[in-house]
């Protein structure tokens, strides 16, 4: 995890080879292993307050909760680490949620009513990357004016009516898998949205940390211009990126429709920033160039859990958005500090 | 530098923690999503069990009448009268109700004729410039639901000033811009009828949860209120556990509806939700929890125990999967077609000089005798329960 310390992998690998123990801190105080530790310390702590916070059932749900938001908060991250930023997102799960839905209850095979959204994620993410890349529209643009186009748009087609008599096996997920034993350990039935969450998420930071494209991702946030001078096509780079964002925002929205009997044909409210906000308190540095998925996998899962925690001890939620509004702060300043750590250090 | 760092996170990290923990202690004053302004519950229920056969609102001064009157309107007393109804819009399961209610009290009364025409989006421009064409047209009444109260007040007086009758059903406007508005239901009596329905299936010594919207929405304050005001009155052997937001989010609101069932276990008996996001929601958590009370689902039904019941406000399409399963049993709306029924008969009285100023009560037809409240304002009566018996019967 030592990504978020070292955001542009061609600088020299100074201090890996040096001091061991400054090696250790810079794992320890990675954002990913913080949140972990605020993870687990919140889980142990409300946990032994009310058991039940982490009986089998909740803690499944704490996982389970914000699986889809960890899913396309991978897709943010590779926006963000590029430097541009999404907020249409949001308003992007509405439109390919209730596609999914619509094709279901017309009649499509279900593996279409669940690709057909990906791949028009991955269309919508094309144009946005085609105005970003190639027009030099800003992002935040772009995004803004498909934002309202999305949200308006759907309104107007579904006039608000909820998709409802979805066939069986629609559901994905719902799914589970199968509980079983081994070795004397029972392991529980898995919803599958937390699988899908760990795999992409695994697949994701793998290419992002060993393949020449997701290295060039945070070479292009990092420096735009040293990345070009060193053959990188900025152009390219972030046309896959925002196609990749379209494909995790589709698969997101396969989960999200999926999940409930009933598909809410309306664009869930703040559900972008909910996208952000995991990956900003997951260490994804709003300047670019640093972040990891794994850690807006943490963050997804820890606001789920910092929201269930909420309920279970008796707070008014009045408070969830302001913890949520420390972690961003306390996040972002983390994020300044390291910065400036790593410009002394490198200024010398 | 780096120690500092970590050492810094760690503390900001222990005091958020620690915050967070000792917040139980300071909030003896727990939020119950309900506001502050006085209540007026409504009588329990009859001592048998029954529901009381009349919701007589107690007995309070009567506010004056308040409304508007046609200026000079031609006395068509028990003759033809060709109507208009102007909803917000046209083309929604909800309208299509209020105007096949419409259709059957005229049907009933012989001598009203009445056409719906509105805009096909909910805008105000559009809806006054409809009334504005009708006004010139010459009708001898405008039925209204108002796309905004204000905006919609000048156009409405010009009618009475025409001679035409004015009277608002489901959006009111300014009260002086009509003569009467048709309420579908009062805060009180959606309470009463939310509260009976989860006595008639946890019994009147259960514990609830509420899943409600958020804490700013003055409508869902306004029914906590009067939900936990009638159920102090009536059924002081119930537990409220506790309310917890959801947004207008149905992911949010099935997430905190699980909460709160992983959270209470066998110690919750019934969710109320208070939104048609929230209600779909928490039968679904209550569904995949498998703690429906008759669960077709599954085999293994829970024990009544275990078992939760979800009572709700929302609209019927929202609720068919969870009533036609069984696992919810009630919920709470008005009716839309006896809202539109009862305002062609409001309409109709009058018209026929019956229904003016200064009177209490007026007939309508099927629905019996409506009562007149807050000034110039007909209470349709008390809300409308669906059931597995007749919510296929609906469709917004």
């Amino acid at each position: 995890m030592t990504a978020t310390a070292k955001p542009v992998p061609t600088p020299a690998r100074r201090d890996d080879t040096g001091n061991f123990v400054s090696r250790l801190i810079s794992i320890v105080s990675s954002q990913e292993i913080i949140l972990l530790f605020v993870l687990i310390a919140l889980l142990a702590s409300v946990g032994s307050a009310n058991p039940r916070y982490v009986a089998e059932r909740n803690f499944i749900n704490i996982f389970n909760g914000n699986a889809y938001i960890a899913v396309a908060a991978i897709g943010m991250t590779m926006v963000i680490i590029s430097r541009n930023i999404d907020i249409s997102v949001g308003s992007l799960i509405g439109v390919l949620g209730t596609i999914s839905g619509t094709l279901a209850i017309n009649g499509s095979p279900i593996w279409v009513s669940w690709l057909v959204p990906i791949l028009v994620g991955a269309l919508v993410g094309a144009a946005i990357g085609f105005m970003v890349a190639y027009l030099r529209i800003p992002s935040i643009v772009v995004t803004l004016g498909l934002l309202s186009i999305l949200k308006g748009g759907l309104i107007t087609v579904t006039s608000g009516e909820w998709i409802t008599d979805l066939p069986e096996g629609f559901f994905l997920a719902q799914m589970k898998t199968p509980a079983f034993s081994i070795l004397g350990l029972s392991i529980p039935a898995i919803p599958s949205p937390i699988i899908i969450m760990f795999v992409l998420t695994l697949i994701a930071v793998l290419w992002m940390r060993y393949s020449q494209t997701g290295r060039a991702i945070y070479a292009v946030g990092g420096n735009a211009e040293a990345a070009r001078l060193s053959g990188i096509s900025e152009k390219r780079i972030l046309m896959t990126v925002f196609i990749l964002n379209g494909v995790f925002v589709g698969i997101a929205a396969v989960l999200w429709a999926t999940q409930l009997s009933i598909i809410q044909s309306t664009v869930p409210p703040g559900l972008e920033l909910q996208i952000i906000t995991a990956a900003v308190v997951g260490g994804v540095s709003i300047l670019g160039g640093v972040g990891t998925a794994f850690g807006a996998m943490i963050a997804a899962i820890l606001l789920s859990a910092i929201n269930s925690a909420l309920v279970f001890i008796d707070i008014s939620p009045y408070w969830f958005r302001a913890v949520v509004g420390i972690l961003i702060l306390v996040t972002v300043l983390a994020d300044m500090l390291r910065r400036r750590r790593t410009a002394a250090a490198s200024g010398d | 530098m780096r120690k500092t760092l970590l050492v810094g996170l760690l503390l900001t990290t222990v005091l958020v923690l620690g915050f967070a923990l000792a917040m139980p202690a300071a909030a003896q004053d727990r939020w119950d999503g309900a506001d502050d302004l006085p209540v007026s519950p409504l009588e329990c229920p009859a001592m048998d069990g029954e529901m009381a056969a009349t919701d007589e609102p107690a007995a309070m001064e009567a506010p004056e009448y308040d409304g508007g009157q046609a200026v000079n309107a031609p006395d068509l007393a028990g003759q033809d009268i060709v109507l208009v109804d102007v909803p917000k819009l046209v083309g929604i399961g909800y309208f299509a109700a209020t105007t096949l209610g419409e259709q059957q009290a005229a049907e009933e009364l012989g001598n009203v004729t009445v056409t719906t025409d509105a805009p096909t989006e909910a805008n105000i421009d559009d809806q006054i410039a409809v009334i504005d064409n009708y006004i010139t047209q010459g009708v001898n009444g405008i039925l209204f639901a108002a796309n905004d109260p204000v905006a919609i007040a000048p156009v409405l007086r010009r009618a009475l000033e025409a001679g035409i009758h004015v009277v608002g059903y489901d959006a009111n406007s300014e009260p002086d811009a009509r003569e009467w508005f048709v309420n579908q239901a009062e805060f009180n009596g959606i309470a009463k009828a939310m509260v009976d329905s989860m006595v008639a299936e946890i019994g009147d010594a259960g514990s609830f949860a509420i899943v409600t919207s958020t804490f700013t929405t003055p409508n869902q304050a306004r029914w906590i209120a009067e939900m936990q005001a009638y159920q102090e009155k009536c059924y002081p052997g119930m537990t409220w556990l506790e309310t917890v937001e959801a947004q207008e989010d149905n992911q949010l609101s099935f997430n905190q509806a699980t909460t709160l069932l992983n959270k209470y276990g066998p110690d919750v008996d019934g969710l109320f939700a208070m939104t048609s996001v929230a209600t779909p929601a928490a039968a679904e958590a209550v569904t995949q929890a498998g703690l429906c009370s008759v669960d077709s689902a599954s085999a293994a039904a829970p024990s009544a125990e275990e078992a939760v019941a979800v009572v709700g406000l929302a609209t019927p399409n929202a609720m068919k999967p969870y009533v036609n399963d069984s696992c919810v049993k009630s919920v709470v709306l008005w009716n839309p077609i006896d809202l539109g029924y009862a305002a062609v008969y409001v309409m109709r009285a009058v018209v026929d000089g019956e229904f003016g100023p200064g009177d209490t009560t007026v007939e309508a037809g099927r629905l019996g005798t409506l009562t007149v409240v807050n000034g110039s304002e007909v209470l349709l009566g008390p809300p409308f329960i669906y059931t597995a018996e007749n919510i296929n019967d609906f469709d917004f």
